[in-house]
This record gives structure tokens, sequence and C-alpha cells, in this order.
């Protein structure tokens, strides 16, 4: 199989039918096609977590799946946190407790948190640290983040939403 | 109950500057996308050091997709300076040498842009490099200081015989130093290396350039010294500088890298040959490859105390590891010495400074400008000192410390305000100085160590730089104000922190403060953000401009209530009479009525001012903190870091704690992990990535960190406060090299601290 | 110095002998898509060409992880964190759990598979060294045949395995453990989630305090990872005594033919086999009770 063929996939809730190459990459796909440039791009070796996006449900390297073997999944990226323009907890709480410098790999951070609370709603501080060790920050020294996803587990829970 | 409303409250960031980053709308440099945009790409050099003989652009041109192929032939043969010709080091009256050209006819490192194109997508472009001949001549490299210093070594540049880009002495030399070293009872000396470090911003390097049909220029950019570079560009494009936009978008990420000048000019020249808006994204290994690093230095230190401990002669010299081109090298060496030699009160002081070329990456500026670097050497001069003299550390320090009053680290203006002795010995009772270091026992395998260090940094380089900012603010009809900057947001989250300055002078909520910022065309001119700077110098532009706003509201609050201004006071966007609250009117009804004057009297209530500082408030701190070396493996866990700063009184200690908290990770790298390699035959950087080069993770943070402010105002700072920024990490690598000492009682006199490097000097130890 | 990956041409086989077909018609030119954590970063950097992919991800029933009485099977497309949440891993297999559990990022456990991860032959692998000390089996396709071979001949050099052109492998085979089995691994890393400077895996079968069995695996300190038979030869037979086991570690060191590149020097690998070996043992005797 070579050249363009069409696609679908569901990001954020929204089908979509995609041109794409076979060496396409997800982040491409997203940035570039679908104009969705809140997943950002590093590293490109595997290293830095910065282009994370949940494949169902799952934190994943967009900068190394390949769109075409992710047709028909279900793609959140970070345009997909916010619901209805309320933001999600773990994205107030990333605010409120300072967790956010410059910025970049935020998005990549709140996924990843997202999937982690999802997986488990009721992180201790250890199971934090070894969830979003895959993601680098170069600003925070990490212990907002962690103070924030920690914060937001427990008004998640105390809510039973992730939206206020 | 505080006597401010938003200073010294913790803030999260402003809406405007906060939200857009977690809901991913955000747009950073690699994000700016506009209709008809092409890709730019850049060829560099596979040789450390080659002539170009023939380039042979033709085949590349006729590639389909290609809108441009652009060689030194096609740009303008102007020489300039990465780090900006005319960021003039005030003191010791240099310039800084342009020594580069936009695409260069002879490679001085791998990596040296030699040609660009310009397609219609990322694929085309790369086919299209690849399509470009060159026919290279390979000269003989030079890769370290002491191969550039060999009197047969390779010249690099023409103008710099023997490779030195700069030799300069220390210009506040005082006393004579020979005298003092005879007059001291112990004497120290040692030399050390420091390394490079990078910058790793997670964002890739990036600018997009587009050439309107008028020949404006827009630039979107993230550098983090938009006027200068704006000045920079116009030189090299012979352009009025009001014929130049700069637009900063977003900034992921800086640390001192972007302060200077990377692909704007190729993506400028290829937007001017294409009529197209053209942008460059950098691959991350063409960033840890082509980007500034902090220099390297290998600094020698002769230090003489009397018994009691006072230090009365200090003599430095250092050899700055520059790369292909000064660069911020060209700063950032000479002003390691005056850090070094400032520091402490000393009557007898001398030094030097060797900027050596070399065809390696150009190395510049990192968080901290020099004073990580002279850190590292000096506190471990200092430990050193103090155990030949018999007297602890924490004492040797106290002896030692300047006070307010006299001059500063970087020249003769006095200190403005310092509480560095306060910060230490806090800082020693919270992590329990005495009580650990009596009970240590220096056996078994794991073994702990207690280390220190003290610090002064700056809040704007003032008296060697120009520190201009300015700002404005005007009031809108509903009573919040526009407040007009430009200090580029590498993601301090300044813009809270100045609309808390701004909210506090005009009593509204920061939230009503609308920032406008983001372009040299929209604001009036800022140097930018770097050392540490930008709460106390944009802060005091901010804080005039925001008095004479005041000042005008006041005045037209008196006329319509009939009471004198000085009886007036505003307070949570309300103007009243002080002796009867309940006597006032809303700054929304005043600001409405005053815009839409019906007796024909308008005008829009506002303040601008420039800010031009001419003092020096140094920030200062100590750094404690306990390790843990397994002397098997040599590895080295960082437990704990006890941080006292002073920086003046703390505007947002949310964002001040969030530096420091970032300054100890990046402290910790540059300490125990960071490595730039570069391949001692190719001229190759081999840690290219972050896979190859290490930076903290989460796991490498302590899992203690107490961070103490002592929160008393600088007579000078915008509502007290002082630069923190930078000096987040200056003391983390200094103290942790003395905590291993403390530990293991070997020194290490080059870092990164590796395990392989610690066996090694335990090893060495064991033989005697 | 690219942001992008090359074309190529894309394969998507729906059985095992589909794909095990693409690869002989294909041969050297093609690669097998997994997890593709590591085969298309390579690509990015341009360190290998490749003219086509033969992604095996909707191949059915190679997604799995099952315990029976043959021991442990792990199917070519199971993750690493699926292995991680696997309750009959951590219990079980703790060796391999350990292994994954300290490969600290969850997106590279999510995409990356335990067989690719075998199957890049880098000589760093947790997740190899573990298993070569469990002594796993390879169960590899090909266009007319199926075989399999233990893990420890199938590395052939750095990234250089056995399989044939038009193999593929399709799973592992975990033995089950003796009784008395204790296993330990260790790793030494710049940072936390970087591959190995050197790592170690042990298993031994312990019976009445005597070290009836045991297999050391050495990963990071030659050019494909090795075990440590002499080491293992010191300690088969004792009570794992202190003397024994210094022994053993300091031979596990003679054995390795370690390098110096960017994570570590080849002297520090040497010297710390010898420290990691000893400690993996010392942490054996105490989980076992063994004193002295």
């Amino acid at each position: 199989m070579r050249g363009k063929q069409v696609i679908k996939l569901t990001v954020n809730g929204e089908p979509y039918e995609v041109e794409v190459e076979p060496h396409m990459t997800l982040l491409e796909v997203l940035r570039d096609k679908l104009n969705l440039t809140g997943t950002k791009g590093s590293c490109g070796v595997g290293e830095c977590g910065t282009c994370t996006v949940l494949v169902d449900g799952k934190p994943f390297l967009s900068c190394l799946t390949l769109a075409i073997t992710v047709r028909d999944k279900n793609i959140l990226t970070i345009e997909g946190l916010a619901r209805d323009k309320k933001l999600h907890i773990l994205q107030k709480a990333f605010l409120e407790h300072g967790a956010v410098q410059c910025g970049f790999c935020t998005p990549a951070m709140l996924l990843t948190a997202k999937a982690l609370l999802d997986e488990n709603p009721n992180p201790t501080r250890e199971e934090i640290r070894e969830y979003i060790s895959g993601v680098l920050c170069r600003c925070t020294g990490y212990v907002k983040i962690i103070e924030a996803i920690m914060s937001a587990a427990e008004e998640i829970r105390r809510r039973g939403s992730e939206y206020e | 109950m505080s006597e401010f409303s938003w200073v010294g409250k913790p803030h999260p960031p402003l809406k405007m500057e906060g939200v857009p980053k977690v809901t991913g709308e955000a747009i950073y440099t690699v994000d700016v996308k506009l209709p008809g945009m092409l890709v730019g790409k850049i060829l560099r050099s596979p040789h450390p050091h080659a002539k170009i003989l023939r380039i042979d652009k033709s085949k590349a041109e006729r590639l389909p997709g290609v809108k441009a192929v652009l060689t030194f032939e096609d740009i303008p043969k102007v020489k300039y300076a990465s780090s900006f010709r005319d960021m003039p080091m005030a003191t010791s009256g240099t310039l800084q040498p342009p020594d580069q050209y936009v695409l260069t006819d002879k490679a001085r490192y791998v990596g040296d842009p030699v040609a660009a194109v310009a397609a219609v997508d990322e694929y085309v472009a790369e086919e299209a490099l690849k399509l470009i001949e060159v026919e290279y001549e390979p000269l003989p490299a030079v890769f370290t200081i002491d191969d550039a210093l060999k009197p047969d070594a390779p010249q690099i540049h023409d103008h710099a015989k023997g490779n030195i880009a700069a030799h300069v002495k220390y210009p506040f030399a005082q006393g004579d130093v020979e005298k003092g070293f005879a007059e001291a009872d112990c004497v120290v000396e040692g030399t050390f290396f420091v390394p490079r470090q990078v910058g790793a911003h997670l964002e890739p390097q990036a600018c997009t350039a587009y050439v309107d049909p008028t020949g404006k220029v827009t630039v979107w950019s993230p550098c983090q010294l938009t006027f200068p570079l704006r000045r920079e560009l116009a030189k090299i494009f012979s352009l009025p500088e009001g014929m130049i936009n700069v637009v900063t978008p977003f900034v992921g990420g800086s640390f001192g890298t972007r302060l200077s000048l990377y692909c704007e000019p190729i993506a400028i020249a290829l937007a001017m040959k294409t009529g197209k808006p053209v942008k460059i994204v950098h691959s991350k290994e063409e960033d840890f490859s082509t980007l500034e690093t902090r220099t390297a230095d290998r600094v020698t230190v002769k230090a003489g105390f009397k018994k009691d401990g006072t230090l009365i002669a200090m003599q430095m010299k250092v050899y700055t590891w520059a790369g292909a081109y000064a660069a911020r090298a060209y700063l950032a060496g000479p002003i390691l010495l005056m850090w070094g030699l400032g520091h402490y009160r000393c009557p007898n002081t001398d030094g030097e400074c060797f900027v050596v070329y070399t065809n390696t990456t150009p190395a510049g500026a990192m968080r901290g400008y020099g004073n990580p670097e002279a850190s590292t050497v000096v506190e471990q001069i200092m430990d050193m000192a103090a155990e030949k003299l018999g007297i602890d550390p924490v004492e040797l320090r106290l002896k030692n410390v300047k006070k307010a009053g006299e001059p500063s680290n970087l020249g003769p203006c006095p200190i403005e305000s310092t509480y560095e002795d306060e910060c230490i010995r806090i800082g020693a009772e919270r992590i329990g100085w005495w009580e650990k270091r009596k009970l240590k026992k220096q056996e078994g395998v794991k073994r702990r160590g207690l280390g220190m260090a003290a610090m002064m940094h700056c809040s704007g380089a003032w008296p060697l730089l120009i520190e201009h900012s300015s700002a404005m603010i005007k009031f809108n009809e509903d009573g919040s104000v526009n407040m007009i900057i430009n200090p580029a947001f590498p993601g301090t989250h300044c813009w809270t922190t100045l609309a808390q300055i701004a909210a506090e002078e005009l009593g509204i909520s920061p939230e009503d403060v609308h920032v406008v910022t983001g372009s040299t065309d929209t604001a009036m001119f800022d140097l930018g953000s770097h050392a540490s700077r930008t709460t106390y110098v944009t802060g005091n532009a901010v804080l005039e401009a925001a008095r004479e706003a005041k000042r005008q509201l006041l005045e037209r609050a008196s006329k319509m209530l009939g009471v004198s201004p000085e009886e007036l006071t505003v307070k949570d966007g309300r103007v009243f009479v002080k002796a009867d609250p309940s006597k006032g009117l809303t700054i929304g009804e005043i600001a409405r009525s005053t815009i839409w004057d019906l007796k024909g009297e308008s005008f829009n209530i506002s303040g601008k001012a420039s800010w031009s500082s001419r003092y020096s408030s140094p920030p200062t701190g100590a750094y404690f903190t306990e390790v843990e070396v397994d002397t098997e493996t040599g590895e080295v866990k960082v437990l704990k870091f006890v941080v006292v700063i002073d920086c003046g009184r703390v505007i947002n200690p949310m964002t001040v704690e969030g530096q420091i908290q970032g300054g100890i990770s990046q402290g910790i790298g540059y300490a125990l992990y960071e490595d730039y390699v570069i391949n001692k035959k190719t001229g190759v950087v081999e840690s290219d990535n972050f896979n190859t080069y290490r930076i903290a993770t989460n796991y490498e943070m302590p899992e203690e960190i107490e961070i103490i402010f002592i929160n008393k105002p600088d007579p000078k700072g915008p509502f007290g406060a002082k630069g923190v920024g930078e000096p987040a990490m200056v003391g983390v690598a200094a103290a942790i090299a003395n905590a291993v000492y403390d530990a293991i009682g070997v020194r290490l006199r080059e870092l990164p601290i590796t395990p392989e490097k610690i066996l090694k000097a335990l090893k060495e130890k064991e033989k005697g | 110095m690219v942001r992008v990956l090359t074309p190529f041409e894309y394969f998507e086989p729906k059985t095992v002998e589909e794909a095990s077909n693409l690869l002989r018609d294909y041969g050297e030119k093609v690669r097998v898509l997994a997890g593709g954590v590591d085969l298309l970063a390579r690509i990015r950097r341009r360190e290998i060409q490749v003219e086509g992919l033969v992604c095996i991800q909707r191949i059915p029933g190679l997604d799995y992880v099952r315990q029976d009485s043959e021991g442990l099977k792990i199917g070519a497309l199971t993750t690493l964190r699926t292995l991680e949440r696997s309750q009959e891993v951590r219990e079980n297999y703790r060796l391999l759990f350990d292994a994954i559990h300290s490969i600290h990022s969850i997106q590279v456990k999510n995409m990356g598979t335990a067989v690719g991860n075998l199957c890049i032959a880098t000589p760093a692998s947790d997740v190899a060294v573990s298993l070569l000390a469990l002594d796993a089996q390879m169960k590899i396709a090909g266009p007319s045949s199926e075989r399999s071979m233990p893990l420890e001949n199938f590395y052939l050099g750095v990234k250089r395995t056995a399989l044939q052109p038009g193999e593929l492998v399709t799973g592992i085979l975990v033995p089950p453990l003796p009784k008395g089995s204790f296993g330990a691994f260790m790793k030494l890393v710049r940072t936390a989630t970087d591959i190995a400077k050197v790592n170690v895996a042990v298993r031994a079968t312990l019976r009445n305090g005597g070290c009836e069995e045991v297999r050391i695996a050495l990963g990071s300190v030659a050019p494909t990872i090795v075990r440590a038979r002499k080491a293992e030869e010191a300690l088969r037979g004792t009570r794992l005594e202190r003397e024994a086991v210094v022994e053993a570690a300091e031979r596990a060191a003679e054995e390795v033919n370690p390098i110096t590149d960017i994570r570590s020097t080849a002297e520090y690998r040497r010297e710390m086999v010898k420290v990691l070996t000893r400690r993996a043992v010392e942490k054996i005797k105490v989980e076992a009770g063994v004193k002295g």
C-alpha cells in the first residue's frame, strides 16, 4: 500500500475522514491536517513525552505512531479535555497550583494525568511520579505538577465528576 | 492583615496567560500557520572546519515544489553577532564584534549553515537539501581550549589571532593581590572545569518570516530579546528598524538559550526571495547541535584568608570555551569573573578571562549567565578554605558576605539591599547543619553529606548593560486597563506578576489588567527577558506608568467629587474620600465619563513610562542540601534541598516557588547528569537529543524541598521586589558538589559529578 | 536533522502467514512494525532506511498473556504495559515484572511490545536480560514452518538476530519456575527513564539452603545480552556463602566485554557487573532467608 488514502479517526469525539500517507505520524496528521496544534512535538525519539495523546484512553507518543495504524480508534487530544467550555478539574488544578510554566509539556502532562486518574482514581504520590515520568518538564521541577494531580484526584473523587 | 491587596499573595496565572496553555490553544512559534506558507530548511556543514569551494544548487532548484535555494552568494555579505553587537558592556566599553554570516562560505563547526531552501513541504525541502552539491575543502579543526591555544593551531577567524576572541581583564580589580597573598595566613588554590549545559527547552527553535508587499518584515520568533533582535536584523538587511516587526508568540522555554538570534535571518531571506511566508522549525537534534549552550570554562582560583577567616586576596583566571562564533560567550566568560570576584568582600582582587574560539557549537548564555559556573568554583574554594582554616563553612561565609551599601558584584554601584547573612543562618538551621555534621560518620556503603552555597546575583545587568523597559497603561470605560508591555514571556508568568504590580497601584484586580503584548510594533521598548530583570526593571516601568495613570484618575475624580486629589484613595475598583469612604465613584464611572465627556473635555486616562535602571539590587540566598553517595556504584542521590531566598518583597509567592523548584531541577542536572559530548575526532555533538543528553526527570528531584523567603523590601524594586529567575539555580550545583565532598572526602573538580568520576576518584584516594 | 519519516510502502497482513510471505519476498528492504517506538525513531533519524513496513498490529490472536502448565505465554503484540498489569506476571514471574516496572515511561510501555523489545536486539534491554535469566523460548514462524529457539541463541550481534528471511517472532514462552525459585533484577541508569548502563538479572533455585541451579544474565556489557556462565558455576552447589558470591561477582566481571559510550565507560561497567551481581545474589539470599 503506497500513496494517499482516506482513514477514519475519532478525535475528541468528532469523527474525521482524513487523507494520509502511510509514513505520516499521528502528530503530523493532528497538527497539519486537523489543525489541532495543542499537541506538541519535540524530541522525535520517544524520550520527552511532549507529543502524548490518548489512544483509546491510553497515553501514546503521537510522534512515533503512524496515523494509519490508529484508524478507527478514539483519540483524545488536549483540545478535547475541556467540555462545554468547562475546564477539566485537572486543568484547573494545574493553573491553581502553579503547575504550568512555559506550558509546552502541559498538554502531555494533563493527558497522562487523566489516563492515570481514569485507571487509578486514588493514586499515591509515588504512583503519580511513576506514571508521569515519561513526560519531561524543564521548567517546574515537577513539584507543583505532582501537587496539582494529587489535588485534582481528590477533587474528582469528592465530586464524582471530572468537571465542576 | 497585609497592607497590600495583591502584592505578596499567591496568584495563579492570569486567565489570558494560563488558560490557553491548559486547553492547547496557546500558539507557540512552532504553531504559527499562515496562508501560502512555505517550509524552510537549512543545509548544515558536516565538517567542523572547511572552505566551501563550490556550491551547485541547480538540481535542487529544479525539484518540483522548491521555491527558493539560497547560498552565501544570495545573502547580504554583512557580518552579524548572534548575541547582538549593540549589547554594549557599559562598564568595559567593549562591543561584541560581528563575526558571523547568515550563510557562510567557510564552515567553522559541524552544523554551520551553508545553504537554505524554501519548499512546499517538509518532504520536498529535505529532498532539496540532498540535491545541493557542496564541494568542501576540509581544514584542520580544534575542539578544545588547549588545542585552540597551541601555537600551530588552525586559525578559525582572521580577526582573532591565536583563536582568542576576547581577552578581558577584571574591570573592578582592587588593591594588590600579590601583597594580599603574602599577608594571608592561608591560601587555597584550585583549577576547576565547569561544563557546557544545554537550555533543553522542549519547544524546538523555530521562526516564521513574512515580507508584505510594502516591504515590511514580520518575524515570529521565540527570542527573549525582541528589540535587540529587531535592531540586529535591521543591520543585516539594511532596513530601518520600523520596517521590521518582531512578534513573540508563547515561548516553550528558553533559559537563556533564546537570548540569541538563530534561524531568523535565514527565514527572512527565504521570505524575501519567495514573497511567501516561510517557516523554519528545527529538529531537536538541530537544537542540541547548533543552539548556544552555557559556556564551559576552565577556572583557576586562588584565595588568601587571615586566620580568622577574613578573605583578603582573590585572583581568578578563566579560559572560556567558546564555539565557532563568539556569541554570548563573549560576555558570559568575563561576567563569570565578576560573579566570582565580586560576591564576597575582598580588598585585593584581580583576574582575567580569555574567550577561546574552537570549531564547536557556539556557546553562550544559560540561566545565570556565568554565575552557576562561578558559584560552582568559588563556593568549593570557600569550603576548601574553611577546612584548611578549621572554620565552619557557614561561619566562613558569614564572615565575608557583603552588606548593603558596599559595591555590588557587577561593579561599583552600591548594593541597595542584601540579606545574605540571614539566608545563610536560616538555611543552616532548617537543614540541621550543626547537629548533622557532628553526627556524621564516614563509614558504610552509603554515605551522607551536607553541603551549602551562598549566592549573590543581579536584578538586571546594570551597570554592565543598559537596562531599559517601558510600559503603557490606559483605562477602559469598564474600569479595567490595558497594560502594553513587551518583555517576552518564556513561562515565568511575568504578565501576572506585572499585572499584580499594576493592580496594586491602581486599586483594581489583576484580572482587570488586560495585557497587550507580543510584538515590537505594539509596545514601547523593552530590552527583553534576561538577567532576572523583568519584575525589577519592567516592573518599575509598569509601576511608574500606573502611578501616572492613577494621578490622572484621582485628578479627574477630584473634579467630579469636588474634593482635592490628596483626600482620595482607590481600592477594589473604587475611588473614594479617605475620611468618608461612602463618598466615591467606581473607576468605571470615572473612566467612562472621561472618555465620553459631554462637555467636550474627553481624554483617555493613561500613563506611560520608560524605566532605565541605574541601581543594583542583587538577590541573595543560600542553598543547603543533603545527599547520599553509594560508594560502590558512585551514584549520588539528592535527598533534600533548603533554599532561602532574599529576592526582596515577593510579589507572587507561587511563581517564585515555581522558579526555585525548576532551578533546583536544572541545577541538579548541571551538577550530576547533563553532559554535552562533542566527538573528539569529528566535532559532532553526540549528546544531540533528550535520549543522549539527560535532564532531570521527576525521579531525580529530592523528596524534600523547603523554600524560605526573607521577604524584605528592596529600596529600588517595584514594591521592593528583586529578581529571582536565574538565582533559582545559581548555587544548586555548588551545594551538591560540597555535599558530595562532605560525604566521601573526595572533591571532583569537573561537573557533571558522574558515578564514573566518583568511583575513579575514590579508587585514587584509596591508592593514596 | 530531519523531522519527518521517509516515505515507505505499508503492508498490513491479516495473518502470520501473510506477514511471513511479505518478509520473505521483500527481505532486508522491509521491517516489521509492532509498537514502533524504536523503529520509527530510527527511521526518523535516518539510522536505517526502509522501503516498506509490515505492520502486524492487526493480525488477530497475537495479543495475549496467559499461564498454563507449559509456562507463561506472551504474544507478539502484547505490550509491556499489559504484562506489567498482568497478575500472573506480577505474582509468578516477579523477575520479569521488576524489569518491566523499571522502565519508566507509561507511553513506551503502552506502545512497546515485549517481543519487539527483544527483536530490536539491543544489548541494553531490561526485558531481554530478565527473560534470558528466565530461560525464555522464542516462538518463530516462517513461510513454511514454525520453530522455537532459546532466547540465549537468538542474538548474533549488536542489532542482529538469528531470524531467517521470512521469519518473525510470534510469541515467547517462559518455562514454569521450579519450586524454590528466586530472582533479582538490578540496573544502573543515568536518570530514571534512561536505558541501562548495566543491568543484571539473576534467577536461582534454592533447595535446603543450597543453590541447585542459577542463571545470571547481563546487559549493556557486551555486543549482546550475555550469560555469566563462569559466575553461575561459582555459585552452583554452594550455600551462597559470602566467598562464593564474591567469587561469582568477580568472575562475572571477567566474562564481560563492555565498551565506553555516551552512557558510561567500559571500566565502570565492568566494575558494576561485579557490584550488581553480588547485590542481586545478596537480595535473593535475603528473600530466601539464607544466612551468611
